[in-house]
């Protein structure tokens, strides 16, 4: 490890370095999931050319904020259910705001908001009006959307892409680049079949397989998408159809990060190249994976909801392999 | 001149009366209060229909309500019928006139699936 990374580790206060790098690739997938199970508690891990680095998130001085910073750094917020009234939470517009306030008090300010969709909870104008109103407080320069279920519903979508389909083709995908990083949004809530699980559809698997054809294998690609790409929990509809065909497009690249919403907590997985990760709802949590009779809205002590809604803040940091996905949570 | 006027009065009064009843008649009909048929109470809850199968002789009236905290649609997989969204406590009502198998889902969360059967 070079001199100047010990210096700033010990600058920084961190807890540990960890450098397993058993199947030479310079990922260090041990360390990574340790550091993922140490994120819930709010710790930041860097991963720096191939080696993680973490630091508790109280610990962070000013002159270490640019290396911790990295060269990319963006916020996931995602279920917000605008219009939702229920038990599990009567003010979904106070949690949002919160959620904005933790944005904003962020070390670094990100780049950009991605919200991974149930933007609304009744694709009502009123109820998207109200989510846009209280995000222009969010201290981001840009903000990406991909739909929900609530958020497509009686229009197939219509309303949505007026108002946040700008520049997208089909239901609503597209993709972005920043920094060197691939961003790709793609739409898996329109035309369910029964029984099913989400859909992305042939129309834009051949779009996505044509976008990435021309990559280098060493882009950083990130994959946004509402209802998660792989398989959490069938019984409950948590998962994708066709999303074995869309990661198949990305199988050459070095390093593919895959984010979702829709299941209100937190999950991770990493397989090969690939890291996936869910993020917490900011209007209520729902269930594990078969520890209720259905998935529906989960009412918690009033004290404790905030504990279990949350953002997700990823930074990304040139090198190898570099990425650090952080939940934090409301309270 | 008093008797055309009341001619008038007459004829104007059973116009009136005939538009009216009309209305009633109409309104009546699609208030699904018809005579012919019974109304079928299906429950919408915790991600599923209940009862989940139903058998019914044709021109029942299928009335699906939902209880549970999120909201679902009825949507026939051959796209015979279709709900609009429904918060809890709304309902929908299909009146089946032709005996076959109707499977339908929610469209929102398609792994909840039902099936009528009308005979």
């Amino acid at each position: 490890m070079a001199e100047s990374d010990r210096r700033t580790l010990a600058l920084a206060g961190a807890k540990d370095v960890i450098e397993y790098d058993h199947n030479h690739d310079g990922i260090d997938r041990r360390g990574f999931l340790k550091c993922m199970a140490w994120a819930g508690a709010g710790a930041y891990c860097v991963i720096q050319g191939g080696v993680m680095k973490s630091f508790a998130l109280g610990g962070l001085g000013g002159k270490d904020e640019q290396e911790l910073k990295g060269e990319l750094s963006f916020v996931q917020i995602s279920d917000s259910h605008m219009g939702f009234s229920k038990p599990a939470n009567p003010d979904v517009v106070a949690t949002l705001q919160a959620a904005i306030d933790k944005i904003n008090a962020l070390p670094a300010t990100p780049e950009f908001l991605l919200h991974t969709g149930d933007i609304s909870h009744l694709s009502k104008a009123n109820e998207f009006d109200m989510v846009d109103q209280l995000l222009k407080s969010a201290k981001v320069k840009d903000a990406f959307f991909v739909p929900g279920e609530h958020d497509v519903l009686n229009d197939d979508g219509k309303q949505y892409r007026e108002r946040y389909g700008k520049g997208t083709q089909g239901n609503g995908w597209y993709s972005f680049d920043k920094n060197g990083v691939h961003f790709i949004g793609l739409v898996n809530v329109m035309n369910l079949k029964a029984g099913g699980l989400g859909s992305l559809g042939n129309e834009q698997l051949e779009w996505m397989e044509d976008d990435v054809k021309h990559l280098s294998k060493s882009t950083p690609i990130i994959v946004f998408a509402h209802i998660p790409l792989w398989s959490v929990y069938p019984e409950w509809g948590w998962g994708t159809e066709d999303s074995a065909q869309a990661l198949g497009y990305l199988k050459k690249f070095g390093s593919v990060t895959v984010l979702n919403g829709h299941i209100h907590q937190t999950m991770q997985k990493v397989e090969g190249n690939v890291t996936f990760h869910t993020a917490m709802s900011t209007a209520f949590p729902q269930p594990k994976p078969g520890a209720a009779p259905s998935p529906g809205p989960m009412k918690v002590p009033d004290n404790e909801l905030r504990t279990v809604l949350g953002i997700t803040d990823v930074n990304f940091v040139q090198g190898k392999h570099a990425l650090a996905v952080t939940d934090q949570t409301l309270a | 001149m008093r008797q055309k006027f009341k001619l008038c009065i007459v004829v104007w009064g059973v116009l009136l009366f005939s538009q009216f009843a009309a209305h009633a008649q109409s309104a009546q009909t699609s208030a699904g209060q018809d005579s012919k048929g019974q109304t079928f109470d299906v429950k919408i809850d915790n991600f599923s229909f209940s009862p989940p199968t139903i058998t019914i002789a044709a021109g029942t009236t299928v009335k699906w309500t939902n209880r549970d905290d999120i909201p679902h649609t009825v949507v026939n997989d051959d796209q015979k019928f279709q709900s609009k969204t429904l918060d809890t406590d709304e309902s929908y009502t299909y009146t089946f006139t032709k005996p076959g198998t109707y499977p339908y889902f929610c469209s929102i969360h398609p792994k909840m699936t039902g099936k009528v059967v009308v005979q």
